[in-house]
């Protein structure tokens, strides 16, 4: 029977790495991606998401279960972009490469369950657009998207209130979908 | 927000600190007018436990590699006037050029490409302390790989 | 019945299933009769869409495997006692604590950075031996890692080929993820 987040928390607190693996193996593809979101390249992305799991790991006895443990990587891994977007400030905020790549990815996937996406002008549109917006906007827009997360545990992760996170969200697709009209 | 007033006064005064250590700063750190840029090309392989004497210098940092062999091929030093750039040429037909970008910090920030022919392999910009190095590998050569030993010194 | 503009408002949050059952309902019979909200609500599904597509197919593209080793020698690597430091000292910048700690720690790592300046090689071996910082890789298209040795204090970029190609021969190193 698969063990929920809280159970291996408390199997890694008790010093179970296997545990831990089982974490990492649940959460890497989302909180990398929830990075990606936040910074230019894949390569910076992957280095914070390893480090994400890495200060995780230093503080699982310090975790004590009062949120759910993804809100708890989450809000890791965003505290985490927001400090490397820090140190690359001299090189302004830029989506392009990461979303170029990533859209090349895409026309990899063989069986597409996003027929529409396969638009190309909405998705060379949708880097553009998404460049656009401010690393608040994206964070909500990114997180949402990722996992479908609450506005209760955006906010949490964020550390502002779901007002906040509601305001963000509906000014942020509002933003896009202005720029992506002639393509919706 | 309104802080207490001894508070008020140990803010003043750090601030005031960091200004006066930061004019200070910005007088003592000088622009280099060149930089002396050294490369070291190594062919790395796992034919033998042959190490070079002449990498005594690097050996704890090309044992992270985990190769068994390391000769070095060729060693290299430029003068790099400030915000140039020069071409190293590396065994195989590959070439590396590095360009000066910035120095700060006693970092000196480089762009270095390294191409094959006309086709570049490898962008990237780096920063590494004034006298320190990086690592540079992988192209393969001759049954084994290239290191390139990438140090700058501002003189 | 709300008109048109609120129900624009609310649309995200209805879509997102934020609303209480009452209000969704109340969205859901608006949006059954009017045309012009179905294309609103269309729209936006659809740019929904387009961002879970463009997002999800990038994250396929991380292997758990590679991923873990990484973490793992994250994990296993000593940590100096000052990173350690910077990273406890994240936790001081509440908004109280930041009104004095701030100016304490620009005025102290700008004395520390000074003394480099006024006193080059004061710390030795320490500096020449720093990790070199890379801003930025582009490996046009190739196979690229970014490697740190904690001990050496070594950055390595490694260009590598694809594992198949690289088992050719036998002359060939082993891969550079293991060889690490």
């Amino acid at each position: 029977m698969e063990l929920s987040d809280r159970e291996l928390v408390q199997k890694c607190q008790t010093g179970e790495m296997s545990a831990f693996e089982e974490l990492v193996s649940r959460y890497h593809q989302k909180v990398y991606m929830v990075i990606l979101g936040l910074l230019r390249n894949r390569e910076d992305a992957l280095e914070v998401a390893q480090e994400t799991f890495f200060r995780a790991y230093r503080k699982i006895n310090s975790f004590q279960g009062g949120s759910s443990f993804y809100t708890w990587i989450y809000r890791i891994a965003v505290n985490l972009a927001i400090d490397a977007q820090r140190r690359q400030k001299r090189n302004p905020l830029d989506f392009r490469e990461s979303m170029d790549g990533l859209l090349e990815s895409q026309d990899e996937v063989a069986r597409d369950p996003f027929a529409d996406v396969h638009d190309k002008e909405l998705r060379q549109n949708l880097t553009n657009a998404i460049n656009d917006l401010t690393p608040e906007h994206k964070a909500v827009i990114v997180l949402r998207t990722i996992e479908g997360l609450s506005y209760k545990d955006i906010g949490e992760i964020l550390g502002c209130s779901e007002g906040t996170v509601m305001s963000r969200l509906h000014y942020a697709r509002k933003k896009l979908q202005d720029k992506l009209s002639a393509f919706l | 927000m309104k802080l207490p007033k001894n508070l008020r006064r140990r803010v003043l005064l750090f601030s005031l600190l960091s200004f006066i250590v930061a004019a200070g700063r910005g007088a003592a750190q000088k622009q280099p007018q060149i930089v002396q840029v050294k490369i070291g090309t190594i062919l790395a392989s796992n034919k033998n436990d042959e190490f070079d004497a002449k990498l005594k210098g690097l050996e704890n940092q090309l044992r992270v590699l985990k190769y068994r062999s390391y000769r070095l091929l060729k060693d290299e030093s430029q003068n790099v006037p400030w915000q140039g750039s020069k071409v190293f040429e590396i065994p195989g037909g590959r070439s590396l050029m590095v360009a000066l970008q910035e120095f700060q910090d006693n970092r000196i920030g480089l762009k270095v490409r390294l191409t094959e022919g006309q086709k570049p392999l490898l962008d990237t910009t780096v920063r590494i302390a004034n006298r320190g190095n990086f690592i540079l590998g992988g192209p393969p050569h001759e049954g084994g790989v290239l290191v390139l030993s990438i140090s700058a010194v501002a003189q | 019945m709300k008109d048109c503009e609120n129900i624009s408002e609310s649309m995200g949050r209805w879509l997102d299933g934020e609303l209480s059952p009452a209000e969704s309902e109340s969205i859901r019979a608006h949006v059954a009769q009017c045309a012009a909200c179905r294309e609103a609500q269309r729209k936006l599904e659809k740019l929904q869409l387009a961002l879970e597509g463009a997002l999800m197919a990038e994250s396929k593209s991380i292997e758990f495997e590679p991923f873990w080793r990484a973490v793992q020698l994250r994990i296993a690597e000593k940590r100096t006692w000052y990173e350690d430091a910077l990273d406890w000292s994240r936790g001081l910048f509440t908004a109280s604590r930041a009104a004095w700690a701030i100016p304490a720690l620009i005025a102290l790592l700008l004395a520390v950075a000074s003394l480099e300046s006024y006193f080059p090689g004061w710390r030795g071996g320490a500096g020449r031996n720093a990790f070199a910082a890379v801003d930025s890789i582009d490996a046009h298209g190739r196979n690229v890692a970014l490697l740190r040795e904690y001990d050496s204090k070594t950055t390595v970029i490694w260009l590598y080929e694809d594992q198949e190609g690289e088992n050719e021969t036998a002359e060939e190193p082993p891969p550079p993820g293991p060889a690490f």
